[in-house]
């Protein structure tokens, strides 16, 4: 995993345990819907959309099995300015 | 117990708010409201054709929602459609019994969308004229369960008063509940599955009853679920009723519905396959089929709920009892033909009504 995807990582489980206040976060290799009842996941992928401005297509449900799926994915989808650790750099989010 | 001395269901008045608005109308509507605050606006969309309702009918007509901007404003509108879709389904109701407003003894009233005191039975005690002496029973904060749950009271009142008449009342218009600052996603599940409208169910006791081709109630059971008060409710806030729905309740649903079925069943010598009709709650797609699943039923068997959902969504307490008035209207039912109606609503809890014709 990269630097960027580990990045998503810890941001995607800070809006989990922060934002949404789900219970039963998943560890990074573990599968989200053995972790996550299908609300929780549905929060969860909507707050992942808003917060990196991708869309995620039910072709992307199906290949998208774990949270480091998830990352991998968003971190190559966003737009660079709105990952993780882009503010440091002078870029806004 | 004698079958006569049952108390009986003559029948189901049911009213729509006029206001139909077909489900891509409303996504799109709503789209405008949250597509500021989710990327993904085309997601709602999904969330909502997933509800696999139609269309749904609504208190007001669709541009005059915007104003609701208060919890004030919103019940204030409960209280006057509330009374005319409730006087509209008793009418009914009564009509089709042959019955007239004077012949009510008891007037059981259910609702978990809007608050009044005096209740709405009262309102609609002078609007029918229905007589002094007549008992009102009104009932919030039972949900979707409250329809069979008002039922079974009902009856449990009529088995007192055997010569009586007992009008239960469900008004429900969730549409009224929207809350538009809530982009949360059991908001927008909500907002794609619920509906207006009321159920009002003539019942008689049963020395009332004179043997016609009528559903005798003949038992009811009520289960609570202990330590589940998180399943489903409303939040109460500044703007009104904040949905709270857990992802669990299909799952519950499946996991207690056979066992507390059979048992139910089983203390009145019957088992699932001596059930004909099965009068389900519409309270969507998942919760239609963890029910059908956890009694191991085929399709047909709850295909009246099925239909109810597509035409009209989840009317909260008033669902089942709109499947029940479709199942008496249908003629379907035959003398000696067992029914069960069956609702789950917040507690979490089930209510279960048995009928038999």
């Amino acid at each position: 995993m990269t630097e960027p995807e580990a990045a998503v990582t810890r941001e995607i489980l800070r809006i989990a345990r922060e934002d949404l206040r789900l219970e039963g976060q998943p560890a990074p290799g573990e599968a989200l819907a053995s972790r996550l009842d299908s609300l929780a996941l549905l929060a969860l992928v909507v707050a992942v959309e808003d917060r990196f401005h991708v869309i995620l297509t039910d072709d992307d449900g199906t290949r998208t099995r774990t949270l480091e799926d998830l990352a991998r994915l968003v971190a190559a989808r966003a737009p660079p300015e709105l990952l993780p650790g882009a503010a440091a750099t002078g870029v806004t989010p | 117990m004698p079958r006569t001395l049952h108390p009986a269901i003559l029948s189901v008045g049911r009213a729509l708010p006029p206001n139909h608005v077909d489900q891509e109308t409303l996504v799109a509507a709503l789209s405008a409201y949250w597509g500021q605050k989710h990327f993904n606006v085309e997601r709602l969309a999904d969330v909502h054709r997933a509800a696999q309702v139609g269309g749904r009918h609504l208190a007001l007509p669709l541009a005059e929602y915007p104003a609701l901007d208060s919890f004030g404003k919103t019940n204030d509108v409960f209280i006057r459609v509330g009374v005319e879709v409730g006087e509209a389904a008793v009418r009914a109701g009564l009509a089709a019994a042959g019955l007239s407003p004077a012949d009510v003894d008891h007037l059981w009233f259910v609702t978990v969308t809007g608050i009044s005191t005096p209740s709405l039975d009262a309102k609609l005690a002078n609007r029918l004229s229905l007589k002094p002496s007549v008992k009102r029973t009104p009932i919030f904060g039972l949900g979707c369960m409250a329809g069979a749950a008002g039922l079974a009271r009902a009856s449990d009142a009529l088995r007192a008063f055997p010569g009586d008449v007992a009008v239960m009342l469900s008004v429900e218009l969730c549409s009224l509940t929207l809350q538009r600052g809530d982009a949360s996603v059991a908001n927008l599940v909500a907002t794609g599955l619920f509906g207006d409208g009321a159920a009002a169910v003539v019942m008689v006791g049963g020395a009332r009853a004179n043997g016609a081709r009528v559903p005798r109630v003949v038992a009811t059971r009520s289960v609570f679920y202990p330590d589940t008060e998180w399943v489903m409710g409303w939040d109460v806030v500044d703007t009104g009723f904040k949905v709270v729905l857990s992802a669990k309740v299909p799952e519950v649903i499946e996991a207690r519905v056979g066992a507390d079925v059979d048992a139910f069943l089983a203390a009145h010598g019957l088992a699932r396959r001596d059930v004909t009709h099965w009068v389900a709650h519409t309270g969507g797609p998942k919760v239609l089929e963890a029910f059908r699943r956890g009694l191991d039923l085929p399709e047909a068997a709850i295909a009246r709920s099925w239909r109810s959902l597509r035409e009209v969504g989840n009317l909260s307490s008033a669902s089942v009892l709109f499947v029940l008035g479709d199942l008496l209207e249908s003629g379907e039912a035959r003398p000696g033909d067992v029914g069960l109606l069956a609702a789950m609503g917040p507690g979490f809890s089930a209510e279960l009504v048995l009928l038999r014709w």
